[in-house]
């Protein structure tokens, strides 16, 4: 058996972000991958402790653009967590808008990508043009597109103004109707089933041994949530559904993303209800945090965000510990990339949806041209698809 | 909560400096006893391994884990404290959940914690780093 | 020269690479090629090698891991290209700059021919950007 090695990266013409995988293949088949990652690595943690509880927001806004609510909202729920301090009900409510939001706009972005990589290029150009809606409430709501700012200790720094409501809903119906379709297209395209079911499989045993998190670990049976496990916010007001399937492969996590999508417009319009007779404040106006640690958790697009704050009575913490899901999510090729074929790599290695800046809020890149061994994953994937079209087809 | 008592039952002489506050149960164990803490949280409770946080503070260096108890919201979080900074070493708990893998050579990586049985301890994020970046979130190794 | 520069204004073919950015800026420079901006009527085109492209947009600190390779990939780049430096990463540093794994001098690791400042930029900043790219080079006739 001889064993080749195709690296891939850091600066693949299709991946947005630096990572090196090194595939180690035999014939056609993937035996094992290996990671090396560090190109992202800004060294969060270490700036964390030169700046306030409120400048630290605005920092970890920026680890990553796409998940860029919900490090805010984990940060804000560890502050919160050292001295239980409560939110206004108006807050809890905009603050779940915000965040389901960013739950809809992640998984049309990943859609897209999904799309792309196999081939389906419609798919990609479709949903990220029904992503438009969505970033334009962001701008209705926050003033920009990405990075909101929005979240405080102790609340929400703006407040939704009742006017702008009706148009909200109106851009969310679109949404709504085309989400439907594509649903249904999943559903029913046979090439699309074919090439994706049992592709790069991550069974009940390996999520749970892994410590996966998020839709990697609901579409392997795993029932974990933050949102319903522990319920902070307005998750624990509001009727909405987890959506956990049993088999782990890559057509599971597109069903579990895609199903995600609809819940997440049933609880913003729950939410949108609300905002228009729930008065009161926005923002308890925490002066002081006391001596203490506390950790907060968020359920990102991606999984379980993790932070952890240690305070010592002062105005900036001690010690700030950023886990975001793809951590934890990442490692699971070993377990999900060995015994595929070399053209299921590619969309096997982004259907945990991989946020690398999130990661090591540090990337990793090769220069994969350089290497002899140099294969296109992208066009091997596109090709298998047009061959499990003429099977399919006939 | 039942899972803490029995926990607390279970692990009576183990564990000290109990701090119980709503969802979180933090505590201190020695490191001889991290894995047997460790095999009861992941294997007969059935926690999760969230992440672990390492921090240096003036008596020693601090190993935070997190076992997230997902049906019930509740974190434990065992605490490991290293007086030797010089080299520091703990036992790995990688046999016990492969999640850990990556958790420990995080902390090898920025902190320079050897973990005793880890199956790949080297850097995660400053392998190959062309200025040779050492440890950068202990004491005065950055300016 | 006025002749080869008249010629690529018609057609930029683009080369993005990432150097350590949040990723913001990739992203909503992958939105400019989707329905709602469309750049490809301009004629712009994302390429995959970077011996196929014209401007080259870097995002990002550029941490001291990756700064090499930035470098080696604009090496590999045929000149004349042209280097857009997108977000407020590129430009200045944002809030990064304490970290202890940026470069102490991005321009010497690869030089700028034009910012487009912004967290993130929005993409019609970005068109705008292009727009004076564009100018440019037709000025330079």
């Amino acid at each position: 058996m001889s064993v080749n090695k195709i690296p891939v990266g850091p600066f693949h013409p299709l991946l947005e972000e630096a990572e090196y995988f090194e595939l180690k293949v035999d014939g056609e088949t993937v035996v094992d991958i290996d990671l090396e990652i560090g190109w992202m690595h800004r060294g969060h943690e270490f700036i964390s402790e030169s700046k306030t509880f409120t400048q630290s927001i605005f920092l970890v806004e920026r680890i990553c653009g796409i998940c860029s609510t919900s490090h805010p909202l984990a940060l804000v729920h560890a502050v919160e967590d050292i001295d239980n301090i409560e939110i206004p009900l108006r807050a809890r409510y905009i603050r779940t808008i915000v965040g389901e939001l960013e739950r809809i706009h992640s998984h049309l972005l990943w859609l897209g990508l999904a799309g792309h990589f196999i081939g389906y290029d419609t798919l990609w150009m479709w949903t990220w043009k029904y992503r438009e809606p969505i970033l334009q409430m962001f701008e209705m709501i926050s003033g920009n597109r990405n990075h909101y700012g929005m979240m405080r200790v102790g609340g929400v720094s703006r407040d939704i103004d009742l006017s702008i409501i009706p148009k909200l809903l109106e851009n969310l119906d679109v949404v709504d109707k085309k989400m439907v379709m594509i649903a249904g297209a999943a559903k029913d395209d046979p090439v699309l089933r074919s090439r994706l079911k049992n592709v790069g499989i991550l069974t009940h045993q390996a999520a749970v041994d892994l410590c996966a998190t998020g839709p990697t670990a609901r579409a392997s049976g795993v029932a974990i949530d933050v949102r319903k496990d522990d319920p902070t916010d307005a998750y624990d007001l509001i009727d909405f559904n987890i959506i956990v399937l049993p088999n782990g492969d890559v057509y599971d996590k597109l069903v579990v993303r895609v199903l995600e999508i609809l819940e997440s417009t049933k609880i913003i319009r729950q939410c949108l209800k609300k905002i228009k007779v729930v008065q009161g404040a926005i923002l308890n106006d925490v002066k002081e945090v006391s001596e203490g640690e506390g950790i907060g958790r968020y359920e990102a697009p991606r999984g379980e965000v993790f932070h952890y704050i240690r305070s010592d009575g002062t105005n900036r913490p001690i010690r700030h510990k950023v886990r975001a899901p793809s951590f934890v999510n990442i490692p699971t090729y070993v377990a999900s990339c060995k015994g595929i074929p070399v053209a299921d790599a590619l969309i096997t290695l982004a259907s945990v949806d991989p946020c690398y800046c999130c990661t090591e809020r540090s990337i990793h890149l090769v220069d994969a041209s350089r290497n002899p061994l140099s294969v296109d994953l992208l066009k091997m994937s596109r090709e298998k698809t047009e061959q499990v079209r003429r099977e399919v087809h006939g | 909560m039942q899972e803490i008592d029995q926990f607390k039952e279970r692990m009576d002489g183990k564990i000290s400096h109990l701090i119980d506050k709503k969802r979180r149960f933090y505590f201190n164990v020695e490191s001889e006893n991290i894995r047997e803490v460790a095999e009861y949280l992941f294997k007969t409770l059935g926690c999760r391994l969230s992440t672990a946080t390492a921090m240096e503070m003036m008596h020693g260096i601090e190993i935070l884990y997190h076992f997230s108890l997902d049906r019930a919201g509740q974190y434990f979080c065992p605490r490991v404290v290293i007086t030797d900074k010089e080299h520091p070493k703990v036992p790995s708990i990688t046999s016990i959940t492969g999640g850990a893998v990556w958790i420990e050579r995080e902390m090898y990586d920025l902190w320079g914690i050897e973990f005793e049985g880890h199956p790949r301890m080297e850097e995660l994020l400053t392998l190959h780093h062309p200025q040779g970046l050492k440890q950068p979130m202990r004491f005065g190794r950055t300016e | 020269m006025g002749w080869y520069n008249r010629r690529l204004a018609k057609s930029l073919w683009v080369f993005h690479i990432s150097g350590s950015p949040c990723n913001n800026c990739d992203i909503e420079i992958l939105d400019l090629l989707t329905p709602r901006y469309d750049l490809e009527r301009f004629g712009i085109k994302l390429v995959g090698s970077i011996r196929h492209a014209d401007v080259l947009l870097v995002t990002g600190i550029l941490n001291q891991k990756v700064a090499p390779k930035i470098r080696k990939i604009y090496e590999q780049a045929p000149k004349p290209i042209f280097v857009v430096g997108v977000g407020t990463c590129m430009s200045g540093s944002c809030c990064f700059r304490d970290s202890y794994n940026i470069v102490e001098n991005r321009e010497a690791v690869i030089p700028v021919d034009l910012y487009i400042p912004g967290c993130p930029p929005k993409p019609e900043a970005m068109i705008a950007g292009v727009a004076k790219l564009l100018g440019v080079l037709n000025a330079r006739n």
